[in-house]
Order: structure tokens, then C-alpha cells, then sequence
């Protein structure tokens, strides 16, 4: 679950942040919803360790084995004899080989960084479209009706604009 | 950007700036239906011949032995051109935190995009049997049939179905933010779209930081693909003991000429969308000064290539590589003057100095010649070479055909008709990328002058 306060500026929305900390919310449990990237610490900081990047290299992996077996395994399999020359060829391996793992390390990324995101989400999230015109959300995971209370009145005092629970996209 | 400049988008409120970059995104004028409609009937056109041609067959184009490569080909070697440095300027400049980049990327990336889609056609148009053009997929089939992957045409397939996928997931990275900003600015179908294409996007902390680390990776995974396709292009040429074409410095050579082209493109782009969508306070003189910076080394690069390529042919003089030079330069001198003149005087006489390079009437013309010129170029690698293969008793001369000239326009056509609905319809300024700055920039005080600082790392 959970409790989403809209702020005006980056300053009351530091300050809400402030507020929730020292009232015992975990700062892990805390981000902020912005239509362009802040500098990590300027609102809530994250965890820089991330994950995707391996599926990037998974997904490299994948792709080179599979132009692999694609230009060298099919030509043995398939094999053209002209004049003297080698069915399974170092140029044309290497190429299709190369492409394939670059295609499929694109599409690892791709594929990682939503994983790692989330996203598309499964359930309804809050969200309010002000955030797309500059207007600051800060998101607080409760676990309950009562601290999410607490957290509504803790933004509200801290400058909120509004506060909302389950807004849909 | 100017210190006045600077003052304008500061003063801005986000919607502000969220309005006018997106004044792209307005309902259609009559305008706009009218450049669509005009654009289209050249498609139209285009695609008649392209009918024509397959009804009746190859014999309608200017093609015959021993030139079996002509503007088709030199079609495609330009489109693939000039998808080089769409997303490649964008990578480099993403990766080397360049800040000035910001309001250049999403053109530079869709123009890539739709360039290679266009490229992509041409080896089909040029099948002559078009319609079995699913031979060259991988796949087992009752024919027995299957690709033969030591043909330097199948490495041209693969590589552009990667950079095309990579291309397209890159450009669609880059416009992730913009497309929930669209999405929250929207209503009716347009929402629906967006909120799709967007997949919840809400900007959290940790979607940025993600985010952020998934654009570093991608720009570093696309660049070795752009150099790779121009390479395996060039090798089209390089791998065949043509003369003109079997030549060590060909892939380089393919490569700084796309970046040449590509760079050029992406300035004409960016003076249309200027002027066309009144984004005077964000494209400004700064970005074509960078860019004309970034041309003018290509150029040089391009014109130092040119110059070792013919300099080995005349000092070797070898009597088949002199012929194909000697025939081009007889036959062709007027275009081989002009393709000198544009890609190589013109460009590095005006671009040494920053007021040209500030002019954007004069680097408008200056990057529409360098295309007109790179295409020439293409041209009179292809052609001349042909012409006089080593067997004398088949040398004939090219011209294409109305056919070949009507699918060529088409294409000129389709990929502007293509930029147009993308510009109409999705953000062409990088939104969220220009406000980014917007919002970590302060003066700061430093001895008697505030100058400018930037908060955090990009």
C-alpha cells in the first residue's frame, strides 16, 4: 500500500522527506515521483546496486551461441562445397555471431530494465499528472490504514498540496 | 547555451516548457494535412513505379550488363548512410555527458530510425523477384533451401535488422519519460496509446536510477553495431575484386562518410524543426556552433580518406584501377567537381569559423549540399567501377530510368512523410532531458561573477 503527498517544489518535498524520517518511516520505503531526474540524495536516496545489467550480458551471451550455431552450425549442416573453400568460414561466423549478441544484449537491457523497475505494473499505483508539470509526489509504503494516516499528516504539515491513496494512472 | 538563453528557459515554468516543446504535438493544421497529402502522393508515386517495375520487370530500370548495381544501390548505401549518425551522435554525446546534446537527441535518434527503415527496402526493391524475398530467412522449408551466410548481402540483412531493432529500442528508451508526460497531457485514443507505451512509467527514484544506467549501456552497445553496418556495407564492395571497390580503406572510409552525412542530416533536421515548431529558445546558435565543429572534423576526416584512396590509385597506376578513375573523371567531371567541392571545400572553408558556424541560413545550405553531394559520391562508387569492369567488350554506361528516379524520390518522400507524423503524433524534443538541466542549473557566485554550475553527475 501506498500514500502519495504532492508538493509544489523540490524544497517543501525535501522537507516532507525530513519529516517522515525523523517519524520513523525507513528512507527505503520512501521515494519520490518526478517528471525529470534529481541527483541521488537531493530528495530520497536509492540503491545503487542494480541487477539488470546481467541480463544484459545473459542475453550477449545467448545471442552470440545462437549466430554461432545459426552461420557455422547451419553451414555444417547445410553445406554449399565451392571450390576449395572452408564450409564453415571465419568472416561469416564472425559477423552473424557479432550481431546476433549485440541484438540480443540490446534487447537484454531492454528486457532488464523493466524487470528491475517493475514495470508494467500489476495493480493500481498512485499517481497524479501534476508531476508531469513539475509538481514534486513523494511515495511512502505503509503497512497499515494508521501509518498511513500518520504519513498523510506528517506530508500535510510538511507543505502537501494533497494527498492520495489508490489514484489510478 | 547564450547567458540570455540561459535567462529565458530559467525564467520558464516546467509546464512552460513542457508547452512549447510539445507544440509539436498540437491538432493538425491545414498545413500540416497539406505537407502530409503532398508527401504522400510522391509515396504513391513512388509506389506505382515500384508496381510497374514488378509487373513488367527488370528491363524498365536503366540496369543492364555489366552495370547490375545502380541507384537502387546507391539508394541504399545513402539511407544506411544517414542512419549512422542519428543514433550514434546521440550515444556519443550521451556517454561523454555533453549537455549541449539534450535538445538534439530525439531527432538525430527518430531520424536513424526511419532512415535505415527506408534503407531496408531498397535491397528488396533491387531482388527484381521481390515477391521471394522470404528466401533469405532462416528457416527450414520443403525447397531445401537455405541462406548461404558467406554472401556479404546475408551479413547486410543481419546488421540491419540489429541496428534497425536496436535503433528503434534506443529511440524508444530516450522517449520513455516524454511518452508519460504525453500520456498525462492527453485524452481519448491518444491517452490509450501512450499509457501503453509509456507501461506505467511514474518517474520514481529508482525507475530514474535504472533508467539512467540502461541509456549508458545502450548508447555503449549501439555504437560498435552503427560502425558494424557501414563496415559490413563497405565489405558489399570491398570483399569483390571490382576495381575501384577492393580496397583496405573502404569500411573506414563507408564509415566517416555515413557520420558525414548522418552529422549533416541531423543539422538540416534540426533547422526544420527550429523553425517549423518556433523552438528558437532551445535550439540555439550554441548547438549548431557544436555541430558544425563536429561536421567540420568529419569533413576533414572525409576529405583526408578521399584523398589516400585516389592517391594510392594514381601513384600504383595500375591500369584497371587508372581506368575506372580516368573514365569517372572524364565522364563524370561535373559531379566528381561538385561532390569535392560540397563535401569537402565548401564545408571546411565556412565551418573554421564560429559566426558561420552560427549562421543557420548558411548551415542549412551547407549541410543540405553535403547530402546532396554524399549521395553523388555513392553514385560514383557504384557506377563508374561497374562500368568498366575487367572485361572491355561488355563496358557500358548507367542512367537510371524514370522508374528507378521515381522510387528514389519516394523514398526522399516517405522517410520526410514518416518524420512528419512521428513529430505530430510523439515528442521530437527530448522533454524531459532539456528540464533535467533546467532544474540542476544555478549561478553560483565565484570572485566578482556568478557563473554557472550544473548540481550532481549527469
Amino acid at each position: 500500500m501506498e500514500t502519495l503527498g504532492i508538493f509544489k517544489d523540490i524544497e517543501t518535498a525535501g522537507g516532507a522527506v525530513e519529516s517522515l524520517i525523523k517519524a520513523g518511516f525507513a528512507e527505503a520505503e520512501i521515494t519520490s515521483l518526478t517528471s525529470v531526474a534529481y541527483p541521488d540524495g537531493v530528495l530520497v536516496k536509492t540503491d545503487g546496486r542494480s541487477w539488470f545489467r546481467w541480463l544484459a550480458v545473459a542475453g550477449g551471451i545467448v545471442g552470440a551461441v545462437a549466430g554461432f550455431f545459426l552461420a557455422a552450425g547451419t553451414a555444417w549442416l547445410y553445406p554449399v562445397q565451392t571450390g576449395d573453400k572452408p564450409i564453415i568460414t571465419f568472416y561469416p561466423t564472425g559477423i552473424v555471431t557479432f550481431e546476433l549478441a549485440m541484438l540480443f544484449a540490446i534487447i537484454g537491457t531492454m528486457a532488464g530494465m523493466f524487470l528491475e523497475m517493475k514495470l508494467p505494473p500489476r495493480g493500481k499505483r498512485p499517481y497524479d499528472p501534476a508531476i508531469s508539470e513539475g509538481y514534486i509526489g513523494i511515495s511512502v509504503a505503509v503497512m497499515s490504514q494508521d501509518q498511513g494516516s500518520r504519513a498523510k499528516e506528517i506530508m500535510r504539515k510538511a507543505g502537501a498540496l494533497r494527498t492520495m491513496k489508490e489514484e489510478t494512472l | 547555451m547564450s547567458e540570455n538563453n540561459e535567462h529565458t528557459l530559467a525564467a520558464k515554468s516546467a509546464k512552460q516548457l513542457n508547452d512549447e516543446m510539445l507544440s509539436s504535438m498540437r491538432a493538425p493544421t491545414w498545413r500540416w494535412h497539406l505537407l502530409a497529402f503532398a508527401l504522400g502522393a510522391v509515396v504513391a508515386w513512388g509506389l506505382y513505379a515500384f508496381t510497374y517495375q514488378m509487373m513488367t520487370g527488370m528491363n524498365v530500370t536503366g540496369k543492364n550488363r555489366p552495370v547490375m548495381w545502380g541507384f537502387y544501390i546507391t539508394s541504399f548505401v545513402f539511407w544506411v548512410g544517414l542512419s549512422h549518425s542519428g543514433t550514434m551522435v546521440s550515444a556519443i554525446l550521451r556517454l561523454s555527458q555533453a549537455n549541449w546534446r539534450r535538445p538534439i537527441l530525439r531527432a538525430a535518434e527518430a531520424m536513424t530510425v526511419f532512415s535505415i527503415t527506408v534503407a531496408g527496402l531498397f535491397p528488396i526493391i533491387h531482388l527484381g523477384r521481390n515477391w521471394v524475398v522470404h528466401y533469405f530467412l532462416p528457416y527450414p522449408n520443403q525447397r531445401g533451401l537455405w541462406p548461404n551466410f558467406r554472401s556479404a548481402l546475408l551479413w547486410d540483412v543481419t546488421a540491419i535488422t540489429t541496428y534497425l531493432i536496436g535503433s528503434t529500442l534506443f529511440l524508444y528508451l530516450g522517449m520513455l519519460p516524454d511518452l508519460a508526460l504525453a500520456r498525462d497531457r492527453s485524452s481519448g485514443w491518444r491517452r490509450k496509446v501512450y499509457e501503453v507505451l509509456a507501461m506505467g512509467w511514474r518517474g520514481s527514484a529508482h525507475e530514474w536510477s535504472v533508467y539512467h544506467k540502461a541509456s549508458t549501456l545502450m548508447a555503449a552497445l549501439i555504437i560498435p553495431v552503427a560502425v558494424s553496418v557501414h563496415s559490413i556495407v563497405a565489405w558489399d564492395f570491398a570483399v569483390t575484386v571490382v576495381p575501384g571497390w577492393h580496397s583496405t580503406i573502404f569500411p573506414p572510409y563507408f564509415v566517416i562518410g555515413a557520420i558525414t552525412s548522418g552529422v549533416a542530416a541531423v543539422i538540416s533536421l534540426m533547422i526544420i524543426i527550429r523553425r517549423a515548431f518556433h523552438l528558437e529558445d532551445y535550439l540555439t546558435p550554441l548547438h549548431f556552433d557544436n555541430m558544425g565543429k563536429l561536421l567540420l572534423v568529419i569533413c576533414l576526416l572525409w576529405s583526408y580518406a578521399y584523398f589516400v584512396d585516389v592517391n594510392i590509385t594514381w601513384y600504383a597506376h595500375e591500369p584497371i584501377e587508372w581506368e575506372v578513375f580516368s573514365f569517372m573523371a572524364d565522364k563524370y567531371t561535373l559531379l566528381l567537381l561538385l561532390m569535392l567541392f560540397g563535401n569537402s571545400v565548401l564545408p571546411i572553408a565556412t565551418l573554421c569559423f564560429k559566426k558561420l558556424r552560427r549562421n543557420i541560413t548558411l548551415m542549412l545550405v551547407v549541410s543540405l549540399l553535403i547530402n546532396v553531394c554524399m549521395f553523388i559520391e555513392r553514385y560514383l562508387i557504384i557506377v563508374p567501377s561497374l562500368s568498366r569492369k575487367n572485361m572491355p567488350f561488355v563496358w557500358h554506361t548507367y542512367f537510371p530510368s524514370w522508374v528507378e528516379m521515381s522510387i528514389a524520390a519516394a523514398a526522399f518522400a516517405g522517410f520526410a512523410l514518416l518524420y512528419t507524423i512521428f513529430a505530430k503524433y510523439f515528442p521530437i524534443m527530448a522533454v524531459t532531458d532539456v528540464r533535467e538541466l533546467e532544474v540542476r542549473k544555478a549561478h553560483v557566485p565565484l570572485g566578482r561573477a556568478k557563473v554557472p554550475a550544473i548540481a550532481g553527475d549527469d
